[in-house]
């Protein structure tokens, strides 16, 4: 019975339903109970499907679905088992996060990429579950979840924990501590007390209705909900400069270092030739054995860039990884592992993943699939280690447009406002 | 035009003789990345329609003489490979009614070469019907103007792909015929979506035949 606490379970209305679960139909008004849009696909026989949320399951005028409130049967024996210090500025903001909680507010938490986010989240964490909480993690992005995942458990280890995603076998467990991808919350109804959202301003949650009403409606009515984001979106910072949402701000990186700026280099058609500027910063690279990521503007031109490297530099060893990769957790695993010195990927790697001490080299950074804000994250993948908390982003561009400046921009002014942070220490 | 299975935008530009309004411009449902991860059958058994390399009869379909059957002179658009297994999957067991769309020309086609009186799908169980909401043979055949001839027995709740091919040789008779009269001295088409051991159509072909049917071809998506 606990997998339908808190949970919409859709079921065909023939089925024979197990007595004492709440039953709930799948349209009202037609707008369909699972993810709040109109969008029909007609059946025989004047039935329908809802087309918006088909790829979580199909729901149809068939179905029912059959839910349990959510009880909050969890224990209240939580440890905190990460040992590390926050910093300063880390401390403060955690203590802003942990007052809105006990308001059950909503808050921007703001910080550049590499701030330490997630651990800011641990005393926030362990006060709900300590109150026996129900508390989900969620991202629009699946290789943040993956990334998380193990982050997670380790500050938690005596705690249950569910990983919920697309493409994985695991059932469902009811479980205190959630972390699922933003989709899979349209298959919860009123269960969650705290709801942090990594990486709001992301594809696909970002201006995503369906997305915002899962997330609306997987969370309890009394409830706290915190954005995490490098990048806010237009929205979220109109809301915050209007005071309608608790912010807090952090300019500075956990090591205190600045954000690495992009620098550009124009080349000539790099789809037609690898030109030689580049072949001589990848040999550079394979002489230190530095590691880095080749960011390229679509899925295509990973596999053949990747191609053209091997053909220059055999000895070096990468691989190329996209959305549409099968092996592609694995793939980033072995670049995780350092088993591969490079990976040529999209911007499906853009944020939320860590690689300690690499370089990133963006080829077509003037395309229109990396935004200003692709931009500023992507160098965010630069310098998050304590041992080497700097590194070279270097852009190749045909020309230089205002996403690459207004880019530049944006990580300068982050930079100043650290700079100034740090002089107050 | 974007692709029903991948939902990918393509961009396609007409030929020559289709700018000059020679050639009837044809919207393509798929794109051609998907359309090639399909395997047609050209050479095949002529009594199952089964991709081989001669027109000679299976030994399946010589096992369906000895039984003492009339065969069915079936054919098929497709192998049964993975992409079509998937297909399968998306259109009937996850109920994506949608994509119903991407062969129905060329099963239109297939039938009018079969010239019969009347063409007459394999019906579903009623629980099915419940579930699913549509009946995946007549969702193929959309455009083809089809008689709902038969009906299922039993509403045998199991599937047809969860049994082995004993289990399915050794069912007995699942349909009925509601209006027998109107099969008397008629040349029909059977179709279905997926001919697997032939048991369903020759199951179907025996209450046609035994209602008056004069002759009983079939045919199906794939095979």
């Amino acid at each position: 019975m606990d997998r339908y606490y808190g949970r919409q379970i859709v079921v065909p209305k023939i089925d024979a339903i197990t007595a004492g679960l709440k039953i709930r139909p799948c349209f009202i008004n037609d707008v369909c109970q699972r993810c709040g849009q109109i969008n029909h696909y007609i059946l025989p026989n004047q039935q329908f499907y809802c087309k918006a949320c088909f790829i979580l399951g199909r729901v149809s005028s068939l179905d029912v679905m059959l839910s349990l409130p959510e009880p909050n049967h969890f224990s209240n024996q939580v440890e905190l088992t990460w040992k590390g210090q926050l910093t300063k500025q880390q401390n403060r903001v955690s203590n802003a996060l942990l007052k809105t909680f006990s308001k059950n507010g909503e808050h921007l938490v703001w910080a550049v990429t590499g701030a330490g986010k997630t651990e800011m989240m641990f005393p926030l964490i362990y006060m709900a579950l300590k109150q026996s909480k129900r508390v989900a993690i969620v991202s629009p992005r699946v290789d943040v979840i993956v990334e998380l995942a193990p982050r997670i458990q380790e500050a938690f280890m005596n705690t249950d924990l569910a990983v919920l995603y697309g493409d994985q076998n695991e059932a469902y467990q009811y479980t205190p501590l959630v972390l699922a991808t933003t989709h899979q919350m349209l298959n919860f109804r009123a269960a969650f007390d705290l709801m942090i959202i990594d990486e709001v301003d992301s594809f696909p949650y970002a201006g995503n209705q369906m997305l915002e009403y899962g997330v609306e409606k997987a969370r309890k009515q009394l409830s706290t909900l915190i954005y995490l984001t490098a990048t806010p979106t237009k929205k979220l910072r109109k809301k915050s400069n209007a005071g309608l949402i608790a912010t807090s701000y952090l300019p500075l990186r956990f090591h205190q270092n600045l954000l690495p700026e992009i620098v550009t280099k124009t080349i000539n058609d790099w789809r037609k030739k690898l030109p030689t500027k580049c072949l001589k910063q990848l040999q550079t690279f394979y002489k230190n054995q530095q590691r880095f990521l080749i960011f390229v503007p679509k899925v295509a031109d990973t596999k053949t860039l990747c191609k053209v490297i091997k053909s220059h530099i055999p000895e070096m060893k990468g691989d190329f990884v996209s959305a549409s990769d099968d092996l592609r957790q694995e793939k980033v695993e072995s670049m995780r592992q350092e088993n591969i010195q490079y990976l040529v990927t999209t911007t499906i790697l853009e944020r939320g993943v860590t690689f300690p001490g690499i370089d990133v080299i963006i080829f077509g950074a003037e395309e229109d699939t990396f935004t200003e804000n692709a931009l500023v994250q992507i160098a965010g993948r630069v310098g998050r280690s304590k041992e080497r908390p700097t590194g070279l982003v270097q852009a190749y561009v045909q020309h230089i447009n205002f996403k690459i400046l207004a880019a530049q921009r944006q990580i300068k002014s982050m930079n100043k406002k650290g700079r100034m942070l740090k002089n107050q220490l | 035009m974007i692709c029903l299975l991948c939902q990918t935008k393509k961009y396609e530009s007409d030929t020559l003789l289709q700018v000059l309004g020679l050639k009837k411009v044809l919207e393509r449902p798929i794109c051609d990345d998907c359309n090639n991860q399909f395997a047609a059958i050209f050479t095949s058994c002529k009594g199952c329609g089964r991709h081989q390399g001669n027109n000679q009869l299976c030994t399946d379909c010589v096992r369906w003489q000895i039984d003492g059957k009339r065969l069915l002179q079936h054919r098929a658009l497709y192998q049964y490979n993975d992409a079509m297994k998937l297909f399968m999957q998306r259109y009937k067991f996850y109920g994506e009614y949608a994509i119903r769309h991407v062969f129905n020309r060329k099963l239109k086609d297939l039938v009018k070469s079969r010239d019969t009186d009347m063409v007459v799908p394999i019906p579903v169980s009623y629980h099915t019907l419940m579930t699913r909401g549509f009946n995946q043979t007549i969702g193929l055949f959309e455009n083809v103007r089809l008689t709902d001839l038969l009906v299922t027995i039993k509403s045998s709740k199991q599937r047809q792909s969860k049994f082995s091919r004993y289990d399915r040789l050794n069912r007995e008779q699942f349909f009925m015929i509601e209006n027998k009269t109107a099969v008397i001295g008629k040349d029909i088409t059977l179709v279905d979506d997926v001919y697997t051991t032939g048991m369903t159509l020759y199951h179907a072909a025996d209450i046609l035949y035994q209602a008056g049917a004069k002759n009983v071809k079939s045919c199906s998506l794939a095979r």
